[in-house]
């Protein structure tokens, strides 16, 4: 019934409350103009009565009607004028605190939306391994079980890590810097990545030859290449995931291109990657995709996202190269 | 009706929704594993389900939308939530799309099947009438029918939710007599869902927007000061 008479979901007792707090504040924030305002006007209209009064005293110890009279217009034009800059600067003021307030309140609102989705990250590998433990703990012990509760620990392994680096990036965390040729890393690394993933996932590499050794921090190199493929993993929703990473000269710089066979997304590539402030039907929370470009720009390169319905999911990474020959 | 009710369980993550279900079939039910929006509407239509239980993330849409509809396709089936937002907002959206009930990840699987089988046992009492709730009942502007969960309020139908049909039964069954909070809170909500006075007060509030002509001025389901409500209006067709 709710969504036909006029109850649409949300309007419940408890959120009612921010709209309430909406209200109030919009009321003081117009209470509060008006008050500067009103102040202002008084102000203005004491001043102009004080001065009068000085003139009325000065015609009275004998000065001329015209000197008296270009002494008002000047000390009335300085009071106008004085009394505009005073009013402009109290309405800035009063704006710059609606402004401030607005910043405020919506960076907390992409906090408290961020935070909900760290959280409900953590909460599913969670339940998961409290199902299996509780399936164990009664007497079930195929090893199914035991693959899945190894599956579900190295997600909360993963969220936590990807947690803690992005406060440490977020932190201006240093990178360390180095030359890296990308055929012999690719070759060495590749295989840590994809492992936890087993069978279901087939990666091919195609590395241009020669190919001059990026300059890159190996660490934060690694953390890029486990994001792509754990977000592949996570929303490719195929039985069977291709991964497909070719490495070329582009100009001065190095661009490896990463691309799955998922079903891919409407969702726009400079939407992907967004930690705060996403819908609220966004899948994860953004964090994988996030810092690949963090890192990246950190590293003085580039990330680039495109995704469309049927097409996948691919990622161009620009990166300068060492600067050393190439390999 | 708990052991072999069918259970359509709608959950995208693999090792949650594999592992639930099994676990679920070891305790007698009949399960189908849904796990997208798109294969849970395939599910039910090959089969209704006699609970469905919904995650709210869910890959293709949202698990509060795809209740709706269910509500709508499968009026007799409960419907609990399975989430891991656990925000009061959330639930009282839940709750409020016609829910029968919400979980919070991560739960323990004892008390997830308790609340299946508080709202199996729920549902097989409305499925339950009495002879004098069968057929079309006015009550107000409302042209209810109990067994199919719907009411007509001005040549447009309502799917009526669970709970709401519970309370109105409830109310019905004792047409021109008063009937204590309490007593709906038992009949209607479950321990489990930290129901409290307020609780009936704000439902009677939705259900008088469906059957008073005018609802600031409540005449077919009356306040009766520190007791509960009365239902004055209601006629059999």
């Amino acid at each position: 019934m709710a969504a036909h008479v006029n109850l649409k979901a949300g309007q419940g007792s408890l959120s009612v409350v921010p709209a309430r707090r909406a209200r109030l504040i919009a009321l003081l924030a117009s209470l509060w103009i008006v008050l500067v305002l009103v102040l202002g006007a008084g102000w203005v209209i004491l001043v102009i009565n004080q001065a009068r009064q000085i003139s009325a005293l000065q015609e009275l110890v004998g000065r001329t009607d015209s000197a008296v009279a270009a002494q008002w217009g000047s000390t009335r034009r300085r009071i106008v004028g004085e009394s505009v800059v005073f009013l402009l600067l109290l309405l800035a003021v009063s704006a710059l605190l609606v402004w401030l307030y607005w910043r405020e309140s919506r960076r907390a609102r992409g906090m408290q939306a961020f935070f909900a989705a760290v959280t409900h990250e953590l909460r599913t590998p969670l339940t998961s391994m409290r199902l299996q433990a509780e399936a164990i703990a009664e007497g079930d012990q195929r090893a199914e079980l035991a693959q899945r509760l190894l599956e579900d620990s190295s997600r909360l392994e993963s969220q936590i890590d990807k947690t803690l680096e992005l406060a440490r990036i977020e932190g201006g965390g240093p990178l360390a810097e180095q030359s890296v040729p990308l055929r012999g890393w690719l070759e060495r690394t590749l295989g840590i990545i994809t492992e936890p993933h087993g069978t279901r996932l087939e990666v091919k590499v195609h590395v241009d030859d020669p190919l001059p050794p990026i300059l890159a921090d190996a660490a934060a190199l690694q953390m890029i290449l486990r994001n792509l493929v754990e977000n592949s993993v996570r929303h490719a929703r195929v039985e069977r995931l291709q991964l497909q990473l070719s490495a070329q000269r582009r100009g001065s710089q190095v661009l490896l291109e990463y691309q799955d066979n998922g079903e891919g997304t409407a969702v726009p590539g400079r939407e992907l990657g967004r930690v705060f402030g996403r819908g609220d039907n966004s899948k994860g929370t953004g964090i994988g995709l996030y810092l690949v470009r963090a890192l990246m720009q950190r590293m003085g390169g580039e990330a680039q996202f495109h995704s469309a319905p049927g097409a996948g999911f691919r990622a161009e990474l620009l990166f300068n190269t060492s600067g050393e020959s190439a390999t | 009706m708990s052991a072999g009710a069918h259970l359509l369980l709608v959950e995208d993550e693999r090792n949650v929704g594999e592992t639930l279900a099994e676990r679920l079939r070891a305790a007698g039910f009949r399960v189908t594993l849904a796990s997208s929006a798109a294969r849970a509407r395939q599910a039910w239509q090959a089969q209704a389900p006699h609970l469905s239980l919904v995650d709210v993330g869910l890959p293709d849409g949202n698990g509060f939308d795809l209740a709706r509809e269910l509500r709508s396709a499968v009026p007799q089936a409960a419907i609990i939530f399975l989430t891991a937002h656990a925000n009061p907002e959330d639930r009282v959206r839940g709750l409020e799309l016609g829910a029968d009930d919400y979980v919070s990840k991560p739960f323990h699987f004892r008390e997830l099947l308790l609340r299946i089988q508080n709202c199996l046992k729920r549902a097989q009492d409305l499925a339950e009438l009495p002879r004098e709730m069968r057929g079309v009942v006015r009550i107000g502007r409302a042209r209810v029918d109990f067994e199919r969960f719907s009411a007509e309020v001005a040549g447009t139908q309502h799917a009526l939710t669970h709970k709401e049909c519970a309370v109105l039964r409830l109310l019905a069954s004792r047409a021109g007599k008063a009937v204590s909070r309490d007593e709906i809170l038992d009949k209607a909500w479950s321990a489990e869902e930290f129901p409290t006075s307020r609780t009936v007060d704000n439902f009677i509030v939705r259900l008088r927007r469906l059957v008073e002509p005018d609802a600031d001025e409540p005449r077919v389901i009356r306040s009766i000061r520190g007791v509960g409500y009365l239902l004055s209006d209601l006629k059999h067709e």
